[in-house]
């Protein structure tokens, strides 16, 4: 998340050894802590009643029917969809603001100190009553309960993949061709695509961690929707299942398409 | 007149369009949708004023002031174990850290309700849960960046590890120290507002509750306002100026 970008990261040479592939005894300890993690939490379930920590094999089957069930399928695409919207709608409204503040070099105090620190200092929670109060409960409502809380950091990326766009390339690329379509295509859209993918990587991850308050109030579809039902029947298993349904669908997302992206469009340094 | 000049009058200017604005759609519509700016003002001061609210907004202080206590000495300690015990770094960068970031705010609140009941704990527990990450993330890019020659000379002059700990490790992590707790001060308002919606019997999410249920809009943004208010202050106001120290002091090193 924003961790990284406020972080100093003057990185020094040999750092990206620091955590290596993994030697066979990393490997056996890290998978082992995990099988242990999983054991501990199957032996603690056994003395437990269900309502405070059910059995991990519970867990997983009540998992395995958010994805299989017709009846639950619809929640999980439900949030999938509000969540892939959301990303979209935040990128464009997120890079037209940083194109504003470049274009029109006057309004940069406006987006800089204005609109993004406002966005910045609202909590999630707040959108989620706000959005119901105004749009009642509707789809509506959490998509824009996600854009609101996205758009800074969409502002902030493509803002600074706007400042890096090299002058000097499109001055030479001007003096070879005059369309302005030509030289968005080829030179700025080129050197811009790094900075739109770290955007999408992490307004994707903010997005679905995000998914569940957003539909807390303002929804009756929905993973988040499932996850409040299941809380006020102390159903502590789907409470469960359905954080881990988040954590299974970001993943299969960053491997599937965010990824090969990133490898495609790699950060020129 | 300068740009810099001109941009921050056109801030100003946004403001106070905002403002208007604000207040012209707060006549049009009803008072539950859009409370104006004077109520708001009214209830924000109020805060202040009574009792009651002034106790909850400390309430809330308490909650963030501990979760971020028990995150920084839970991740720094944590990411100095992976430091010294390479063997465990893929355990904790490569399991852990993309576990605990990838599971819901709200689900660690939810579930600690249920494990733990309504109180404080619950609420510490979900907020803490939250920027754990955040630490451990921060920290590695520290123990990352750690001058190897710097440490190698120092090796050569004693060999007392505490000594070489004190003297160069520690001072050369400040910075990130720094920067971890700057982070988790921006997060952990934000998370505990859910948590205590949801977990706590007290605080300012428990009173957003209260004016949610009594769709007391102008409760809720004067709440949300004074969020905003102090987090960015604060960060303006304290945490930059010692941050710019912090890395001043350090930056020798």
């Amino acid at each position: 998340m924003s961790s990284t970008d406020t972080a100093p990261s003057e990185r020094r040479a040999g750092a990206g050894d620091y955590l290596p592939g993994g030697g066979w005894l990393a490997r056996l300890i890290a998978d082992g802590a995990v099988a242990a993690a999983l054991l501990a939490w199957w032996l603690a379930s056994r003395a437990l009643p269900d309502f405070v920590l059910p059995s991990p094999l519970k867990v997983g089957a009540d998992l395995l029917t958010l994805f299989t069930s017709p009846a639950l399928l619809k929640h999980t695409g439900a949030s999938t969809a509000r969540v892939v919207i959301s990303v979209a709608i935040a990128l464009a409204v997120g890079g037209g603001l940083a194109w504003l503040a470049r274009a029109v070099p006057v309004t940069e105090g406006i987006v800089r100190e204005r609109v993004l620190v406002f966005l910045n200092s609202f909590p999630s929670l707040g959108w989620a009553i706000l959005a119901v109060i105004w749009f009642q409960v509707s789809t509506f409502s959490v998509v824009f309960v996600q854009v609101a809380i996205l758009i800074p950091f969409c502002l902030v990326n493509l803002g600074e993949g706007l400042a890096r766009i090299d002058e000097e390339l499109l001055e030479m690329g001007r003096s070879f061709t005059r369309s302005r379509w030509r030289l968005l295509t080829r030179i700025a859209l080129p050197l811009l695509m790094p900075y739109l993918v770290a955007a999408l990587r992490i307004s994707y991850g903010i997005g679905w961690k995000i998914a569940l308050v957003s539909e807390l109030f303002g929804a009756d579809t929905g993973l988040g929707y499932l996850m409040i039902q299941a809380e006020t029947v102390s159903n502590a298993t789907r409470v469960f299942a359905t954080c881990f349904a988040i954590v299974v669908l970001f993943t299969l997302g960053e491997r599937l398409v965010i990824d090969p992206l990133a490898r495609r469009f790699a950060r020129p340094s | 007149m300068t740009l810099a000049r001109k941009q921050r009058l056109a801030a100003h200017a946004f403001t106070l369009g905002a403002l208007v604005l604000w207040l012209v759609y707060s006549r049009i519509v009803p008072p539950y949708q859009m409370p104006g700016p004077a109520p708001v003002a009214r209830d924000m001061v109020s805060f202040f004023a009574d009792r009651l609210p002034l106790g909850q907004l400390l309430l809330s202080l308490g909650h963030v002031a501990a979760a971020i206590a028990v995150s920084f000495v839970l991740g720094v300690g944590i990411a100095l174990i992976a430091h010294y015990l390479p063997v465990l770094r893929l355990l904790i960068y490569g399991r852990l850290t993309p576990f605990l970031n990838s599971f819901s705010g709200i689900g660690w609140t939810l579930l600690a309700v249920l494990w733990f009941g309504l109180n404080d704990v619950t609420v510490i527990f979900a907020v803490s849960a939250v920027l754990l990450p955040f630490a451990l993330v921060n920290m590695r890019e520290g123990l990352q960046s750690l001058d190897g020659e710097l440490l190698e000379m120092a090796e050569s002059f004693g060999r007392s590890r505490l000594r070489r700990f004190q003297k160069i490790v520690l001072p050369s992590l400040a910075p990130f120290m720094f920067a971890t707790l700057r982070v988790s001060f921006g997060v952990s308002w934000k998370v505990a507002l859910t948590a205590e919606l949801f977990g706590g019997n007290g605080g300012l999410g428990y009173l957003v509750n209260v004016a949610r249920q009594e769709i007391n809009t102008a409760m809720i943004f004067a709440a949300i306002g004074l969020i905003v208010l102090f987090v960015h202050a604060t960060d303006l106001y304290l945490l930059t100026p010692l941050q710019n120290h912090v890395f001043d002091r350090y930056r020798a090193l």
